[in-house]
């Protein structure tokens, strides 16, 4: 059931390319300056009051400047640490747990009850005990990340080792290829696609959980600039929509990233060879 | 749990049914099924209840401020919470939340409905929508600040406005999965545009519709808290918080406990919701996955 809950998530079909890709992209700037030039028409005829909501020629010109200075790049640079770390060891953890307790009905059935109540235990709940040990360091953050990127992907990893298919497992026992093998060759390719879509939507939650960490637990980082930003005045708030804006696009770059190295590593299976046909 | 569900519904059926000549079989079945259904939910709840005893156990001689043991921290969860001065900070998240959550849910179907049916609207803003789905959304949470103050209006505009980006999401997509087939043949008969996509799109999108509101859900409930920790006077997170910075771990943990019920009740409604209202979609899966 989790692999029909996640699947269509975190993934706008990409339309039929082909005839209308002009058309498309023309479409997709004019709205793009339409916001922008809108933003800006508005900021102008005074209908948003500069003191809360900075014109788009201010935020650019803030965000140009901040890209120049050290402050963005050091902050960009923290963010993505605990991103990184977090995801690896909460992901790291999952797959060895989750292919753990897929292989076994019985351990499968009883550690799927609390993984299903830890996963509905928002992050957020978690943060002042990360605080209380840690404080506002990146172990605190990449704790938080850690802990709410396993839950779910956990229960992906169950899925998709239980999901192999029964002839796959005997046909590689009788060939002998067993233990560490077994796993490397057989387990963990047919879990992939379900190991995929879960990490999909943890690059995304993974990001979130870090900037929360640095926006109200004070790691350092781009959310602890928003901060900044905000508690400074209504002067900085171009610094503040710049940031998030900064935030933002991380979001769309990773996203991207991962799709692409997704494509790369999963070029075998089958949804992937589908798109290539259809792209073809 | 479904499966278990299912049968217990059935085997439920079939003892009321009973006629005399089948009154014994359907008791016998009946019987099975329970012992069955009983056995599956101990080997789901032993490990879980093993964690807990674990917990109690080992905190019970705690001397840890941070650390204080379960025992009290369920006494103080009870005193603050069940019949405490904190109820009223529950019940102000819960407004927020539901309310929030609502929109979200409402807006976000409706707009992803509008979205699929003009297809130029869609193209052109797609690449846009991403951007605001993967847009962390506490960022925003400053931004709505200096618009909207600290009142209550802040914390709704701020659950629905992250909320509703995975609903929309999913129902763009999964109206756009609908058969083909389906939509011809009710054009064919006839139908008109309102309801076609009332009776053959929504329904058929439904499954996907649900995974969306499901995850706006988490969504929703992350958010009420980040709104009321940065800035606020009331709820959950401004409870939290404020025990956490006077040294009441007592009161803190009482807090992090209240967050996992209010988490595990919301998930736990929905699910049943969900159960009612797709019983058609998983019954037929059921009977595809037996075939």
């Amino acid at each position: 059931m989790a692999g029909a809950v996640l699947a269509g998530e975190g993934r706008l079909a990409p339309g039929a390319p082909g005839r209308g890709w002009g058309l498309r992209y023309g479409l997709r700037l004019a709205v793009l300056a339409a916001a922008l030039a809108l933003w800006q028409a508005l900021s102008a005829a005074g209908l948003i009051p500069g003191d809360e909501f900075p014109s788009m020629t201010a935020t650019v010109s803030a965000l140009g400047h901040l890209a120049m200075s050290a402050t963005l790049w050091a902050a960009v640079r923290d963010t993505l640490a605990g991103w990184a770390i977090g995801l690896a060891i909460g992901g790291g953890c999952a797959i060895v747990i989750g292919s753990l307790a897929g292989l076994s009905g019985f351990a499968y059935r009883s550690v799927i009850g609390v993984v299903e109540f830890f996963k509905t235990i928002p992050v957020i709940a978690i943060l002042p005990i990360a605080l209380v040990l840690w404080g506002a360091t990146l172990t605190m953050k990449i704790a938080l990340v850690a802990f709410a990127v396993f839950w779910p992907l956990v229960i992906q990893v169950c899925y998709g080792v239980r999901s192999l298919d029964p002839i796959a497992r005997d046909t590689a026992r009788v060939l002998g290829v067993r233990g560490a093998r077994e796993f490397l060759m057989v387990i963990l390719p047919s879990a992939a696609p379900f190991i995929a879509t879960g990490l999909r939507v943890s690059v995304a939650v993974a990001l979130i959980v870090d900037i929360v960490a640095e926006l109200i637990g004070g790691g350092s980082g781009l959310g602890a600039q928003i901060l900044v930003a905000e508690n400074s005045g209504p002067s900085a708030y171009p610094v503040m929509y710049a940031y998030i804006l900064v935030a933002g696009l991380l979001g769309v770059l990773l996203a991207g990233l991962f799709t692409l190295a997704e494509g790369w590593v999963m070029h075998w299976h089958e949804s992937h060879r589908m798109a290539a046909g259809h792209a073809g | 749990m479904r499966g278990e569900a299912a049968a217990a519904a059935g085997s439920a059926q079939a003892g009321s049914a009973g006629s005399s000549a089948r009154a014994g079989s359907a008791r016998a079945s009946t019987v099975r099924a329970a012992s069955r259904v009983a056995g599956r939910a101990a080997t789901r709840a032993w490990l879980f209840a093993a964690l807990i005893g674990a917990w109690w156990a080992w905190s019970a001689g705690s001397t840890s401020v941070y650390f204080p043991p379960l025992a009290k921290i369920v006494r103080t969860l009870w005193a603050q919470w069940a019949v405490g001065p904190a109820r009223a900070q529950l019940g102000s998240s819960l407004e927020h939340l539901a309310l929030g959550y609502a929109i979200a849910g409402l807006a976000g179907i409706g707009i992803g409905a509008l979205l699929w049916s003009l297809r130029y609207l869609r193209e052109a803003t797609s690449p846009y929508l991403y951007f605001l789905y993967v847009l962390p959304a506490p960022v925003l949470v400053p931004a709505v600040i200096t618009v909207f103050g600290i009142g209550a209006a802040m914390k709704v505009v701020i659950i629905a406005f992250a909320a509703i980006w995975p609903t929309l999401l999913n129902t763009l997509d999964g109206m756009r999965g609908v058969d083909a087939v389906k939509l011809d043949t009710a054009r064919a008969l006839g139908m008109s545009g309102a309801r076609r996509t009332l009776a053959v799109v929504l329904p058929a999108a439904a499954p996907q519709v649900v995974a969306g509101l499901r995850n706006s859900l988490q969504v929703s409930i992350i958010l009420m808290v980040v709104s009321e920790w940065v800035a606020s006077t009331g709820g959950i997170g401004y409870y939290i918080v404020t025990a956490q910075e006077s040294f009441d771990y007592l009161g803190m943990w009482s807090g992090i406990l209240m967050l996992a019920i209010v988490g595990g009740a919301a998930n736990l409604l929905f699910v049943l919701a969900e159960n009612r209202l797709l019983y058609w979609h998983y019954g037929a899966r059921a009977v595809e996955g037996r075939a």
